[in-house]
């Protein structure tokens, strides 16, 4: 354990505080700014964030406060027993129904399942030497050991993006980070562990004569992955293409809609939202354990998991914000829901054993091909400007920048207008495929068909 | 009383001048950035309550952006000695340094810019709040939050939950240059309730928000907004689909505001005219919307959550006129982008935070009002929406496309209101179109300052945007 909280530790046992949680985050950062491969601007984040909760019992036990706040690593002593005297008396407060802080103990009988690939020391707290890359487990990208390896890497890679005269990038940015989090709490959890965690940001154009359009993508990440970096800006081109020559949407109030792009993770997010603890716990969710999904009508009977890794997801964490061990869990199987995931304060309320919050998820059950999705007429739509769907109604709605128009044996590009439905619905007959695929932290079918989506078209006038 | 600028920016000020003293031995242009700014966030729902320490814009931290053979750089730390300024100049320079060696090895070529303007400035500025977020009371914040929730789930026996947030800053922000000192300090306060209903088979949440560069005594003015969240949630309830189409159509001034800020706020944002990514850029001096339609944006042009005295680049806030009668006049800019542009900034160089870039970012997004009243506007249309409720918008300024989410249209028949509301709303168009349509203006206007604005999905930032209301034609979805 480091000098820093170590003091923290001294400082906090100075107050009223009854139990207390320090998580400390370091960060080494690397970003490159690029205008049509020139850098515009390289800069390098060090940084060092130490969070501190203080918990304070009240009403003899029977409620718990807590208040949490950054203690600047410039702070003097005297500036940091003033922010958690501060933190003491705000927690008294809070009157939430009591729970408890993670315990080593909990741990014990998990500990089969702890296999985590990151490095966790013994509940004494002893200092654990931090695992290098976990981002990268399981993958075929490189597990490499260092901020600048990642960002020789991006710059590489996107040196080395395929472009035409038609279809190019206008910029990008690489941000390339290695962080290492310690979480410590005072029911003697101590925990370490090392991960890259990257991002790059792109925008594509795409011309014609005389006209240029862009399309835009951010792309999470652990350390730099070649070959889906590539294929996802190789693909956004050939879309920039295809928007070009896209025609209006037309006029087609309701048709079924088949998202393939990255868009389909905000239906798997409606899924995952309502089975977690806080969402249930403060009546949001209507999904209950063993009640079929949808009154038990659903065309794909959709399964989700937690995933304690996915190859080079940005999320491959072996413990959560409040140091609980991650792990595989199924939260709805086969379209049933089964359990509820979430933080310690929320699981305790629902009476939730050996919780934790996921950071990488899964979503399958689909039985069909691709093939047997893109029968009949459909829209494919690949490019929204911002699709969204809420978690609480249900409703998802987004505009279109390009779908394709599948319609007898033709296939047209349509932009503008907007599609809307609700999943509380369009669920019911939903249908997934069978193949999955990943975006960063999220396993999911390769293409979901919603049937009967309504659709603005851009000449859509009313009297 | 004064906002009070932190004592711990100012004890270390000397030491990171002699930092930057060292670095710009080597640098042709050296600038500093440092943060102290404190707050909290205060969250209460039927179920659960919490004090945070943290807002959106809380942070303390330096940013130097140095420039070398015409390639800007930037270091950003958050641990700083004053007895070892030197060591962190060293620190900085080798840091940039392994940089520049992968930049040769990779074969990267800079972007290459000539050095900002560095006119003398000094610059101190105290501003005035009733209150400082260091000295709210939470005992009483949370039991007047915990009041009004239970007050919204009292008032309606579909409510189930009223989560509210209530939150404050204090920033102080320091920045200097071989030639500039220009030190701010400020209180601004925000908070928002949202009433949760369930009934009719659905879930719905409505929103309801104040803001204003206030202490925590802005927060005594959310009461007042309770029965209009609540009522609109239940309206939301019991709503109907739109029918797609195109519609005379109503924008009250919050949606007024996402307007502004999506249609010609990121659509003048000069850094992206640098990139070739705005299409404002050849428009400047032609029409894009109708006579009735001027626009102003900067931190000047109204008080709210980000009526700062200067950005964080160093330049002085200002006052834009970006559209005068639909008439397209100028973008707002970083320094960097203006000086590619060969144009001035206009004190709109944001960061999220000090280890985040600058970009061009909005301030104040506003449209001028008018002469009509809402109720000639209603009277004036035959069948439409009067339009309420933001969720979300999405820019996109290389093709002017706009869509904004939307909770409620209340429908309009005949000039009357008919009791009948369609949610949620889809509201997309051509920028040009929907400007070039607005057909009234109303006398009254209103500022909001709740949330933050992203550049595409990242880089979050204050902003506060408004109008008056606005009857123009747009396609529902």
């Amino acid at each position: 354990m480091d000098m820093e909280i170590k003091k923290l530790i001294d400082l906090i046992g100075q107050t009223s505080a009854d139990a207390w949680e320090i998580t400390e985050v370091k960060t080494h950062g690397w970003e490159f700014y690029f205008i049509r491969h020139r850098l515009d601007q390289n800069r390098l984040v060090r940084t060092t964030h130490t969070t501190v909760r203080i918990f304070r019992k009240i009403e003899d036990g029977k409620l718990l406060g807590s208040a949490s706040e950054e203690i600047p690593p410039t702070a003097s002593d005297e500036e940091a027993l003033r922010i958690l005297h501060a933190l003491s008396e705000r927690a008294g407060f809070v009157r939430n129904p009591a729970y408890t802080l993670l315990d080593p103990g909990e741990e014990t009988a998990l500990s089969g399942d702890a296999g985590s690939k990151t490095a966790l020391p013994g509940a004494s707290g002893s200092e654990t030497a931090p695992s290098k890359g976990s981002g990268a487990e399981g993958g075929s990208v490189k597990n490499e050991s260092s901020v600048s390896d990642i960002a020789r890497n991006f710059i590489g890679t996107m040196e080395e993006i395929p472009e035409s005269a038609d279809a190019d990038l206008n910029s990008y940015e690489i941000f390339a980070n290695v962080r290492e989090v310690h979480f410590v709490n005072s029911n003697g959890i101590d925990k370490v562990e090392t991960y890259p965690d990257s991002m790059l940001e792109a925008v594509v154009n795409a011309r014609d004569k005389g006209r240029e359009i862009e399309l835009y993508r951010i792309c999470h990440m652990g350390s730099c992955d070649r070959e889906n970096l590539t294929a996802e800006l190789v693909n956004a081109m050939r879309f920039g293409r295809d928007r070009l020559k896209a025609l209006p949407m037309p006029k087609l109030e309701k048709i079924p809609v088949l998202f393939t792009t990255s868009d389909a993770k905000e239906i798997c997010r409606f899924f995952t939202d309502r089975m977690s603890a806080s969402f249930k716990a403060q009546g949001y969710s209507d999904f209950e354990v063993g009640t079929p999904l949808f009154g038990g009508q659903m065309e794909s009977r959709v399964t989700v998991e937690a995933v304690k890794s996915l190859p080079n997801s940005s999320c491959n964490r072996g413990f959560d914000a409040e140091g609980a061990l991650r792990r595989d869990a199924v939260l709805i199987r086969e379209g049933v829901p089964e359990q509820f995931l979430g933080d310690r304060q929320f699981s305790s309320y629902l009476g939730l054993k050996n919780s934790f919050m996921p950071g990488n998820y899964r979503l399958s059950g689909g039985t069909y091909s691709e093939e047997e999705l893109r029968k009949g007429d459909y829209l494919e739509a690949v490019e929204f400007s911002d699709f969204q769907v809420d978690a609480l109604s249900g409703n998802l709605a987004g505009e279109i920048r390009l779908a394709y128009w599948h319609h007898g044996k033709e296939v047209t590009p349509v932009t503008g207008g907007s599609i809307s439905a609700t999943l509380l619905e369009a669920g019911k007959t939903m249908k997934l495929t069978r193949a999955l695929r990943q975006y960063d932290n999220m396993e999911i079918p390769a293409a979901i068909r919603l049937e009967d989506v309504s659709v603005t078209g851009v000449d859509d006038k009313t009297e | 009383m004064k906002a009070p600028f932190s004592k711990y920016l100012t004890e270390i000020a000397p030491a990171l001048k002699s930092m930057a003293a060292s670095l710009m031995e080597e640098y042709e242009y050296v600038s500093v950035l440092s943060t102290d700014s404190v707050g909290f966030m205060a969250r209460v729902s039927q179920r659960a309550k919490s004090i945070r320490g943290r807002t959106m814009t809380t942070e303390r931290g330096t940013v130097v952006r140095v420039l070398k053979d015409g390639l800007y750089s930037e270091y950003a730390f958050n641990e700083f000695d004053p007895g070892r300024a030197e060591e962190m100049a060293e620190e900085i320079r080798k840091g940039l340094r392994d940089q520049t060696e992968l930049m040769k090895s990779s074969g990267v070529k800079p972007y290459e810019t000539e050095a900002l303007s560095d006119e003398s400035a000094e610059l101190f500025v105290e501003m005035e709040t009733g209150s400082l977020p260091e000295e709210c009371d939470f005992d009483e914040l949370l039991k007047k939050l915990t009041s009004i929730s239970d007050e919204a789930v009292k008032l309606d026996e579909r409510v189930i939950d009223c989560p509210i947030t209530a939150q404050s800053t204090h920033v102080s922000k320091l920045f200097f240059t071989k030639n500039r000192d220009l030190r701010q300090s400020y209180v601004y306060s925000e908070a928002a309730l949202m009433p949760v209903a369930r009934g009719n088979g659905r879930s719905e949440m409505s929103y309801a928000g104040i803001s204003g560069r206030k202490g925590p005594e802005l927060f005594d003015e959310l009461r007042a907004k309770v029965s209009y969240a609540v009522k609109a949630v239940g309206d939301q309830l019991t709503a109907d689909r739109v029918t797609p189409g195109e519609y005379e159509v109503i924008t009250s001034p919050e949606i007024t505001g996402l307007i502004a800020h999506e249609a010609f706020g990121h659509g003048v944002e000069m850094d992206m005219f640098v990139k070739g990514r705005a299409l404002g850029a050849d428009y400047i001096g032609k029409r894009v919307g109708s006579d009735l339609v001027t626009m102003h944006e900067g931190a000047n042009c109204a008080v709210n959550v980000t009526s700062y005295a200067f950005d964080d680049e160093g330049t002085l806030s200002g006052d834009v006129t970006e559209i005068d009668r639909g008439i397209l006049k100028g973008g707002i800019c970083d320094a960097l982008a203006a000086k590619r542009l060969g144009t001035q900034p206009t004190g709109n160089g944001k960061r999220e935070n000090f280890e985040h870039k600058v970009y061009t970012r909005m301030t104040n997004t506003v449209f001028d009002s008018g002469e009509s009243s809402l109720k000639e506007m209603i009277e004036s249309i035959s069948y439409g929406y009067l339009l309420e409720g933001m969720d979300s918008g999405m820019e996109d300024p290389k093709h002017w496309g706009i869509q904004c989410m939307l909770l409620r249209g209340y429908e309009i028949r005949d000039g009357k209101l008919t009791g009948k509301v369609v949610s949620p709303v889809c509201m997309t168009g051509y920028v040009p179109d929907l400007l070039g349509s607005i057909s009234m203006v109303s006398r009254d206007r209103m500022i909001f300052g709740n949330g933050g604005c992203g550049k595409g999905h990242k880089e979050w930032v204050k902003v506060a945007d408004g109008g008056p209301y606005l009857k123009c034609r747009a396609r529902l979805g």
